[in-house]
């Protein structure tokens, strides 16, 4: 799988835990679902501690959008916690529309990035 | 460009920490928030979101580390941090803290680590800790300069206003804005209309980039809580929307308050400043979160 091709399948277990850094066996992955902007609708788990978002080949996610910064938004797992940084984009972070440089992520938490919005589902279903 | 203001929230809730499920996205830790600067670390209260500041103050900034703690009022929310906080155990380290009221900050920060409460002394801490009292003049803090204000609260309290290269963050919580306003009747018959405040307040706050504030009620719960202290959420969207505020951050949620419920007290603010034609951007503070000025 390249690292800008979306995760269609639902999201359970990884089985490589050098990918989904201590995640436990049976624990279901935290997924962003883009709901707009160029690719959406898609899904994107989170199974790395850290995943960054740009339009640049140097992120882990990738989005064909002027709009996004090389790599604009660093999604980081620690435990339990699901937080974001801004990595100093040129059109910043929005989450639920406040402009944050960082923050802790919960369940149905809206983050926008240029044109592409994504939700949170910390668990999904 | 001046060098970036970082704010980030550690504790939201007021009265009382508030843990558990159902205030997961706002936070249950009471009130801290941290302004930091690259020259400067402030810290607005000590409630119990302290103790995390600390603990990653420790990971973020080799000692020796300085720091500057201002009050709102010693009330239990507002200092039950004080004791778990790490860095004040660090001999290498300062801090000061400053005293806009009563002259008494240090000896209630002592009472509270007393051994009948807590079983390390004040005195036992290794940090330099010393009081610095300072008026409603301007006080340069490092890089900030920073003005006080005397708020209408039980025991009186303080908001602070920190500025830095043309930015300016205020924080104002425990102030029970309708007690001040000037237009109380009109207010009374016509609950839609903007309720106004002193010129005064609305001044230390004009213009801000936030203003961090006290929203603890809804106009529902305020009527039965007048004279506890705290604000309505909504005479707070009309103190931001009369000072030109631009951003809104509604705090110190009241410890009954769900997520959901305080989701409700900012929609309705938004819909109110909407009302008011206003610019101002309204939001909860949540734990966790850090904005870039």
């Amino acid at each position: 799988m390249s690292k800008s091709e979306p995760f269609d399948l639902e999201p359970t277990v990884a089985g490589d835990v050098s990918v989904v850094g201590g995640l436990a066996l049976g624990e279901k992955l935290p997924t962003l679902e883009q709901v707009r902007g160029p690719g959406a609708p898609r899904r994107f788990p989170l199974a790395a501690v850290e995943t960054v978002v740009g339009r640049g080949q140097q992120a882990h996610v990738t989005i064909e959008s002027a709009l996004l910064s090389r790599r604009h938004v660093l999604f980081r797992r620690h435990g339990p916690e699901l937080s974001l940084v801004d990595l100093d984009s040129a059109n910043g972070v929005f989450l639920n529309g406040v402009k944050a440089h960082a923050a802790l992520l919960h369940e149905g938490d809206t983050i926008q990035v240029g044109d592409v919005v994504f939700v949170l589902h910390e668990a999904p279903a | 460009m001046s060098a970036p203001i970082f704010v980030r929230f550690w504790g939201t809730r007021g009265s009382i920490p508030t843990p558990g499920h159902k205030t997961r996205r706002y936070g249950g830790n009471t009130s801290c928030v941290e302004i930091h600067s690259a020259e400067s670390e402030l810290v607005c209260d000590g409630g119990t979101g302290l103790r995390e500041l600390g603990l990653e103050l420790l990971q973020r900034k080799q000692p020796p580390r300085s720091m500057h703690l201002f009050f709102s009022h010693m009330h239990w929310d507002h200092i039950q941090g004080f004791p778990f906080f790490v860095p004040a155990y660090a001999p290498e380290n300062e801090l000061t803290v400053y005293d806009p009221g009563s002259g008494r900050v240090e000896e209630l920060l002592q009472g509270q680590m007393r051994s009948d409460y807590f079983p390390v002394n004040f005195n036992d801490l290794g940090a330099k800790i010393r009081t610095r009292h300072f008026d409603a003049q301007a006080t340069r803090v490092d890089d900030f300069e920073v003005r006080c204000f005397e708020q209408a609260h039980p025991g009186r309290s303080f908001g602070y206003a920190f500025e830095l290269g043309g930015k300016k963050i205020v924080y104002a919580t425990d102030s029970e804005l309708d007690r001040l306003l000037v237009n109380r009747d009109e207010t009374e018959r016509d609950p839609e209309k903007l309720r106004r405040l002193p010129s005064e307040l609305v001044a230390f706050v004009a213009g801000a980039d936030l203003l961090i504030a006290d929203g603890q009620y809804t106009d529902a719960e305020y009527p039965k809580k007048v004279g506890w202290g705290h604000a309505r959420a909504s005479t707070v969207a009309d103190l931001a929307h009369q000072g030109g505020v631009k951003q809104c951050a509604l705090f110190h949620h009241d410890p009954l308050h769900s997520d959901e419920l305080v989701d409700q007290k900012i929609a309705a603010a938004r819909a109110r400043l909407a009302a008011h034609g206003s610019s101002t951007l309204v939001f909860g503070a949540r734990e966790g979160l850090e904005l870039k000025f």
